[in-house]
This record gives C-alpha cells, sequence and structure tokens, in this order.
C-alpha cells in the first residue's frame, strides 16, 4: 500500500493553502505537525477527496484517486477535526448508518461495531441517543467510525482536541492499536501525543512539507541547538524576547529555561537532548510567538 | 438499508414531527371550512355546517337522473309559469325572481340544477340565474345542448381569448366527446374537493420544509466530513437521500390527501363520483366525471410536489444551511397566487397558469390552453409535461452538487 501525493496544492484565492507537495507514504504512523494554516487539515481534507487539488494528484498504489472512485474510498478512513452527528440516532445507529455508507454489509457491520464499541469503551452508551454523549465519547465515536471498514489509510486531525489528559492518554493508546498495517495520518498541536505514536514526522509550514523524517532522527538536525539555562527573573524576560522558549521552570528564585538557538545564548548555558517540542518551536518559534502576541497582548 | 437510515434521520426530528402535525391540523381546518361555512336555506331560515349538508342531500334525491330535451323544456315552461303568476314574483330593482311557495318548492330544492341550465343560455361574461329561464323561448322545445354548443362556440372566438384555429379545433374536438343527455345528481362533495386543491399548497411548503436539510443540514451539522470520504458518500447515498426525500414527501402528502379528500368526502358524500363535470357548467369542455377530474387535478398536484421536492433538494445541495432554502420555496410556490390572470391566451397568463400555485387548481372550464407548431396542449397535460420535466432536469444538478461540495 503506498499513498503518494504529487505536485499536492490547492488555492484559494491568494491564499495558497497547500503548495506543491509531495510524499510517498507507505504502513506507519505519520505525525502531521505544523502551526495554525500551515495547510495541515486542507492536505487532510484532499486526501479525503472532500477538496478538489487546484493541481496535483494524490495516487494509491498509482493509480490516481479519481480513476479508482468508490474503490479509493474504500481504503480511507476519516476522523475530523470538526464534525458533527445525528443527535437523534443512537450510538449504534450512527454506527450502522455509516457502516452502510461505508459499503459494509449488514451482518459485518453488527459485528465490527459491537467490537469497536467495545474498543472505545462506548458499549454501555451504544444505545444512548448521541445528544446525551460527552465531548470525550463523541470523539471516541468519531474514532470508531473512521475504522469501521478497517481502513488502509486512517487520516486523524486533532483527535486528541478537547480531551481531558486521561482521555487523551486512552486515546493514544488506542490510536497506537489501531495503527498496526495502515498508513496513518495524525494532525495534532499537541506534540507530545505525536511522540509517543509517530513512526514519521511529516511537518508543515505554509502549505509545505518542510520536512519527512523518521521519528528517531527527526531531531538530530537541531542536536546541539537546544539550550538550559539558569537565570534571574530579569534575565528571563530578556532570553524570552531573544529565542524562542521550549520550556520556563522557576527554581528557588531564578527561572531554568529551555530554548532553542544555534548557537549557545549564554556561557553557563547546557546543551539539552533535543526532543519533538523543540524542533517544533525550532522551525515554528517565530511564527508561534506572533501567535501568542495577537492573542494576548499582555 | 441507507434510505432506511435517511428517512430515519427526518422522522425523528422533533421539528419534522411537529411541522408535520400543524401541516396536517391545518389541512383538517382548511378543508374543514367549506363544512363549518355551509349553509343553505329553507322557508325557515338558514341550515348550517353538517346539518345543511344533510337537507340538501335530502332534496337532491328529488334531482332527475338524466338531463334530456324533454326535461329541460318541462322545466323551463314550469319556471315560466311560475312567473306570469304575479303573486310569485319579487323585484329588486334590477331583476325578477320567484318568491314564496313558488321559490321554496318548486326551486329551492333543485337551484344547482336550475342555475345550470340557464347558464347555458347565457352569453359569454355573463352569470345568469334560474330567473334567465323566464326569459327563454322554449316553444319549439329547450334546445338545451345546441345553446351549450353556442356558448361554447363564443367563448372560443372570443377575440380577447386570441385561441388559434388549432386551439379552437382542439377544444370543439374534446367537449364534442361528451355524451348526452348529461346524468346529473348531487355533486357537492366532488366540487368542492375540486375547487380546494390549492389549498394543498401548504401541505407542499411543509414537506419541503422538512425534507430542506437533507444536503444543507449535512454541511451545516459537519457530517459531510464523516459521510463524503466513505465508500458510497458520493454515489449510493446520494441516490438513497434523493430517494428517501421523494419516499417522505410522497407519504407525507398522501396522509394529507387522505385528510383533505376524508373530511370532504366523508361529510358531503361521495354521491356523484360517476357524474359529467358539466353537470356544475356546461361550458366545461372535458369529458371527464368528478372523479376523473379529482383523480386528473390530484396527479398534477403530485407532479407538483416532486418538483418542489426536486428544487428543494438542488436548493439544498447549493446552500449551506437548510434556513436559506425557505424563503425562495416561499417564494416559488405562493407568489402566483398574488398575481391576477387577464383572461387572455397571451404569455402572462399562460405561464401564470403553469406556475406552482395556479397550477394546484383544475382550471376546467377556462379552456387554457398551450401551443407548440400544430401540437396543442391542454393545461392538465402542459404542467404534466412541465413538471415531470422540472423534476427530472433538478435532480442531476443537485446530485452533482452534493457530489462536488468541498467541505472546508
Amino acid at each position: 500500500m503506498e499513498l503518494q501525493l504529487q505536485n499536492l496544492s490547492k488555492q484559494y484565492g491568494e491564499k495558497r493553502a497547500v503548495q506543491r507537495l509531495n510524499a510517498r507514504l507507505t504502513p506507519g504512523v505519520y505525525g502531521l505537525l505544523g502551526a495554525n494554516g500551515a495547510g495541515k487539515t486542507t492536505l487532510m481534507r484532499m486526501i479525503c477527496g472532500l477538496l478538489k487539488p487546484t493541481s496535483g494528484a494524490i495516487l494509491l498504489n498509482e493509480a490516481a484517486m479519481e480513476e479508482l472512485g468508490e474503490q479509493y474510498y474504500t481504503h480511507l478512513g476519516y476522523m475530523p477535526q470538526d464534525f458533527g452527528f445525528y443527535p437523534e440516532f443512537t450510538g449504534r445507529e450512527f454506527m450502522l448508518y455509516m457502516a452502510a455508507v461505508k459499503g459494509l454489509d449488514k451482518k459485518r457491520a453488527k459485528s465490527r461495531s459491537q467490537k469497536l464499541f467495545s474498543m472505545v469503551n462506548l458499549q454501555e452508551a451504544a444505545d444512548k441517543k448521541i445528544k446525551t454523549y460527552s465531548g470525550g465519547m463523541k470523539q471516541r465515536l468519531g474514532i470508531a467510525q473512521a475504522v469501521l471498514n478497517n481502513p488502509a489509510i486512517l487520516i486523524l486531525d486533532e483527535p486528541t482536541a478537547g480531551l481531558d489528559p486521561k482521555e487523551r492518554v486512552s486515546f493514544r493508546n488506542l490510536i497506537s492499536q489501531l495503527s498496526r498495517n495502515r498508513i496513518v495520518i495524525l494532525s495534532t498541536h499537541i506534540v507530545s501525543d505525536v511522540s509517543c505514536i509517530a513512526d514519521t514526522i511529516l511537518m508543515m509550514k505554509q502549505g509545505r512539507l518542510l520536512l519527512q523524517e523518521p521519528m528517531d532522527t527527526v531531531t538530530d538536525s537541531i542536536r546541539g541547538k537546544v539550550w538550559e539555562v539558569l537565570v534571574s527573573e530579569r534575565q528571563a524576560v530578556e532570553y524570552s524576547r531573544r529565542f524562542p522558549i521550549v520550556n520556563l521552570h522557576h527554581e528557588k528564585g531564578k527561572v531554568r529555561l529551555r530554548m532553542v538557538s544555534e548557537t549557545m545564548p549564554a556561557a553557563e548555558g547546557r546543551a539539552a537532548e533535543p526532543d519533538l517540542e523543540d524542533l517544533f518551536l525550532y522551525h515554528f518559534g517565530n511564527q508561534t510567538q506572533e501567535e501568542m502576541e495577537d492573542v494576548d497582548p499582555i | 438499508m441507507l434510505i432506511q437510515y435517511e428517512l430515519l434521520k427526518l422522522l425523528r426530528k422533533k421539528f419534522t414531527l411537529i411541522l408535520m402535525a400543524v401541516s396536517l391540523a391545518l389541512t383538517a381546518f382548511l378543508f374543514g371550512l367549506p363544512v363549518m361555512q355551509y349553509q343553505i336555506y329553507d322557508e325557515n331560515g338558514v341550515i348550517k355546517g353538517m346539518e345543511g349538508i344533510r337537507y340538501e342531500k335530502e332534496q337532491a334525491v328529488k334531482l332527475p337522473t338524466f338531463l334530456t330535451e324533454e326535461y329541460i323544456a318541462k322545466t323551463v315552461h314550469q319556471v315560466q309559469g311560475l312567473f306570469q303568476n304575479p303573486h310569485n314574483v319579487g323585484y329588486d330593482g334590477n331583476e325578477q325572481f320567484l318568491i314564496g311557495e313558488a321559490y321554496w318548492k318548486y326551486i329551492a330544492p333543485r337551484e344547482n340544477l336550475l342555475n345550470t341550465i340557464a347558464k347555458a343560455y347565457d352569453n359569454p361574461g355573463e352569470h345568469s340565474g334560474y330567473n334567465k329561464l323566464a326569459d327563454i323561448d322554449a316553444a319549439e322545445g329547450a334546445k338545451f345542448y345546441q345553446a351549450a354548443e353556442s356558448k361554447r362556440e363564443a367563448l372560443l372566438e372570443d377575440p380577447a381569448r386570441r385561441m388559434t384555429a388549432q386551439q379552437k379545433a382542439y377544444w370543439s374536438s374534446m367537449a364534442a366527446k361528451v355524451s348526452t343527455p348529461l346524468k346529473y345528481g348531487y355533486y357537492q362533495g366532488w366540487e368542492t374537493l375540486i375547487s380546494s386543491f390549492e389549498l394543498l399548497m401548504f401541505a407542499i411548503l411543509s414537506i419541503c420544509i422538512v425534507i430542506a436539510p437533507v444536503f444543507a443540514g449535512e454541511y451545516q451539522a459537519g457530517t459531510d466530513a464523516l459521510i463524503l470520504p466513505a465508500k458510497y458518500g458520493k454515489t449510493k447515498l446520494v441516490t438513497a437521500k434523493i430517494r428517501s426525500a421523494f419516499l417522505f414527501g410522497a407519504l407525507a402528502f398522501t396522509l394529507h390527501i387522505i385528510i383533505a379528500f376524508g373530511i370532504l368526502l366523508t361529510t358531503f358524500g361521495t354521491d356523484g363520483w360517476e357524474l359529467p363535470l358539466q353537470a356544475a357548467n356546461m361550458t366545461i369542455p372535458y369529458d371527464f366525471t368528478f372523479l376523473q377530474a379529482a383523480l386528473a387535478g390530484l396527479g398534477v398536484l403530485y407532479l407538483i410536489l416532486f418538483a418542489a421536492i426536486s428544487l428543494t433538494l438542488l436548493l439544498s445541495s447549493k446552500m449551506k444551511t437548510p434556513y436559506l432554502v425557505l424563503p425562495v420555496l416561499a417564494a416559488v410556490l405562493f407568489v402566483p397566487m398574488f398575481l391576477t390572470p387577464d383572461g387572455t391566451t397571451g404569455i402572462y397568463n399562460q405561464l401564470l397558469f403553469l406556475l406552482p400555485y395556479r397550477a394546484a387548481m383544475p382550471e376546467l372550464g377556462k379552456y387554457i390552453s398551450y401551443q407548440f407548431g400544430s401540437l396543442v396542449l391542454d393545461a392538465f397535460a402542459a404542467r404534466t409535461f412541465l413538471y415531470v420535466i422540472l423534476t427530472v432536469i433538478m435532480l442531476p444538478f443537485a446530485r452533482r452538487s452534493f457530489k462536488k461540495h468541498q467541505a472546508a
């Protein structure tokens, strides 16, 4: 199974949401990272056939998506970032409906739904109306519908958004379970979610694919560029103006800063082992700082 | 399976149930009005509602079975005899009429019949009552059917109608098929029913409001992002959505029809179903019984419904929310209600009689015809043709629009 994205672009008027993106994806978990507006959702929606690319092609095993038609969608499972349900349906009715839309026969739809209810821990709520579900329950139902057809390509857009930490951990584990022998594209703002389960990191910036690296080696490029310093509060303010700060921790009247910088920021600085958050900040530091300033000018 | 779930989506909404209940209640009220407002007079005064209907049906037993020339001549002479006695005659400054026993005993029990006979002798544009019979020269027979034919021809020749020779020939040939002597009897239920068809436009609007979310509801709720990337999301599901909308529409409308027909035909009775339409008006050219006319009108109503459903689905597939569909539908269905026909065969009039509200009215005696080259179509045929075409034409666009919908 190979999903190929060839020179994929999407343009809304003057705005280029995705620009000439190329990638070859084989089974594995792909963590799709990028700041807001990087084009992640647009890319995923194009792969799902929800948005028509302005140019370029999506190929599954070298056959174009348009040519494959229904066949293409047989292999697809999608959990969007923002999606709705039919509030008057029970969870089971919803799953059976989605199974019918996905082309599963009645018998398989029932057994598969039952199995998935159990997997996402919704078996007791299966016959309750969806309007009575909590946000977490709806998210779990969302992922259950995405894998109903046992898809070879599973696309999850911010699946852990809005979940509490406990739900997030169980959700992550669930995605791990589901990821075997599939192409899983997982987009999230929560870098730790990706670092736990992704095999490969795809990073997008301004509609372009910035990097595509295995998880094991993705941070190698910033080795020697992540630093920790212990400074006074006054100095901490100064540092935070000059460098993207990954972490800030108060320790006995001083502040321990973790930052990303091409060179050692201070004589007392100590090189730290880079992680995915550092990499994210390395590439999006300025952008996220600007966003934060836009949101909270105080 | 998909149709079943799509129907379930429509039926599970409280809004659907409430709107349908309101619409059925409104239909019951509107079709109950002719019963509630029905009134007839006897010498003691007015008899209203069901009691009035019962009274009229009792009187109808005395009506003739066939309108033969002999019967009509005898009736005309009888009325003229009554007018010859000055004690029987009243005058309102405009026209003479019968009073007292002469009216209550000889006219009132069959006034509708006498009016039908009298109208056959009218010139186009006149609307006479039974007192017209006093002026008819029936010395050499009533020549009733000849008079009716002359009136029909005069109507066709009326320059204001601007009819072509083919249209005139079309109507004359249709009218010639009506067999004589006419069968006569009580037909109040059917006549009321046929003249109330346009009231069912409210039912059509309600049904369209219910199905407006079929596509737009998915966009609005964000469920489009779940169903469109599924195997049948752009193929069988679209078909299921369209079929379920039509199925729901047909069933819901049939329920309204049962109520409308039920109320009028159980109160006024089904009597008269086999009578020719000419029993009510001799200038009607259609060779239909009341039942046939009701079914033809009903057929057109269903076609209007189906075209309205198609339009709703098209709008629904194009618009972001179902709420935007409503004003367009309401305008399309009800604006023609406020437009008045001008009585000619001009484009305005021809189009007006094809628009939904007007098309719901059978307009049996108006000689509405449409000519394409040498082909002449009457209102039923033209409406059938138009609404079938509209239904069929709009669906592929709705289907395409949903398939191409970009869930941004």
